[in-house]
């Protein structure tokens, strides 16, 4: 089906998220809480637009808006750029420690914010974290308490067993909010320790013991003898793709 | 880690629990409602036992834990104190009934006073607005609380009260 989204005419099928079509396109809107691997959570806001079907407009979070009838879009006229700002001095005031808000915080010009409980705090409770520790098998982080005390953790706040050092929460974390304090030969996440396990061909520390055993275990495979790093396993594929087209 | 014979005896009765209900998730938040019942609080082998039972990662049982307000991870007092601080309630000044407990018990809300007799918690809402502001005490209904009232009822479960000056 047709829509336009500022202007530009696209197809979209139907039941396609509104943002996703909108980056296909090349129009940016800015999002937060958004990952292509999870798909819209509609947690951060920042993603609205305003949709107009027929005679009737309103304002949506294109992230979680699936595409159903022929619709105009706009995404950005002065009233959105008004609740944009708006959503932007909420989020800064919850986590004015993360860098990435503090430049949207530039960008949209916000007014002088009121005091923050925690001038470090960086997380903004979007739970893309909690997703990507889901995905993996690992469970290790949830949301603990409720209301103004909510955060991410681990169980009790300690070293969780479930953990595998993966680090995927801090990979996915929008804000930069979740910490890997790194050291020769190892590192540390949520509380817990993890040895750097070497690359068998280049030598190079790459990852844990039990990601290892994870991915293994994920791709049904056994976990034996020496492993490779991403890029020495490329070019081990590389070399034997070439000797093969060798006659 | 080898467990203590000790230990083991105190995790029967939390395994008899867990185990009257089938191992599916669906049963998670009815076998802790009895986990809490029993020990007036939910200790830490029980949510492990029941983790490993209805076959949830133990972060997922951590979280409907501390999300509820009737679930405790710290053992409650012999009396537990309620106070409700829903909108209801709070329209008609909760906040003088808790400042008034706070005072009298010396502690906050999701403390318990250092000889185990009263905690003190405060609920998002009991459902018994027209009686507002409310507070209960181990299951009994207080209604239309004053100052005054929570002095009574503390005093009526055996704390000391000091009353207050030039009344």
């Amino acid at each position: 089906m047709k829509i336009v989204i500022d202007g530009i005419e696209t197809a979209a099928s139907p039941g396609e998220m509104l943002l996703e079509v909108a980056r296909r396109l090349g129009v940016r809107i800015p999002t937060l809480c958004y990952h292509e691997a999870f798909g819209g959570q509609g947690v951060c806001r920042l993603c609205l637009v305003e949709v107009t079907a027929g005679e009737v407009s309103r304002l949506v979070a294109s992230c979680t808006y699936p595409v159903t009838g022929e619709i105009e879009v706009r995404t950005t006229t002065p009233e959105i750029e008004r609740i944009r700002r708006h959503i932007i001095m909420l989020l800064h005031r919850r986590a004015p420690g993360s860098e990435f808000i503090q430049e949207l915080y530039r960008e949209y010009g916000c007014q002088e914010n009121v005091p923050a409980p925690d001038p470090d705090e960086r997380c903004i409770m979007c739970r893309l974290c909690v997703n990507a520790c889901e995905a993996v098998g690992a469970c290790a982080i949830t949301a603990v308490d409720r209301g103004t005390d909510k955060r991410i953790d681990t169980p009790y706040g300690e070293a969780s067993p479930d953990c595998i050092g993966c680090c995927a929460c801090a990979e996915v974390c929008p804000t930069k909010a979740i910490g890997v304090s790194r050291a020769a030969g190892h590192y540390t996440i949520w509380n817990r320790e993890f040895e750097l396990e070497r690359c068998a061909g280049c030598g190079r520390p790459f990852t844990s013991r039990p990601c290892q055993e994870r991915i293994a275990r994920l791709s049904g495979q056994e976990l034996s003898g020496a492993q490779l790093c991403p890029e020495c396993r490329k070019k081990q594929a590389g070399s034997r793709v070439a000797l093969s087209m060798i006659p | 880690m080898a467990i203590e014979p000790q230990q083991a005896a105190a995790q029967r009765p939390m395994e008899q629990i867990v185990r009257r209900y089938p191992p599916e998730q669906r049963y998670l938040l009815a076998i802790m409602q009895d986990l809490q019942k029993e020990f007036n609080y939910l200790p830490r082998e029980a949510l492990g036992l029941t983790a490993a039972h209805v076959r949830v990662p133990l972060g997922k049982v951590y979280s409907m834990a501390t999300f509820y307000k009737a679930f405790s991870l710290t053992p409650r007092g012999r009396v537990s104190l309620r106070a409700c601080d829903g909108t209801a309630c709070h329209i008609k000044r909760s906040q003088v009934i808790i400042d008034e407990l706070r005072k009298c018990l010396g502690i906050q809300p999701g403390e318990t006073t250092a000889d185990g007799e009263f905690s003190l918690e405060t609920v998002n809402c009991l459902g018994a607005c027209a009686i507002a502001p409310v507070l209960v005490a181990n299951h009994k209904v207080h209604a239309k609380v004053t100052a005054a009232a929570v002095r009574e009822i503390i005093k009526s479960y055996g704390g000391r009260v000091d009353e207050p000056v030039g009344n």
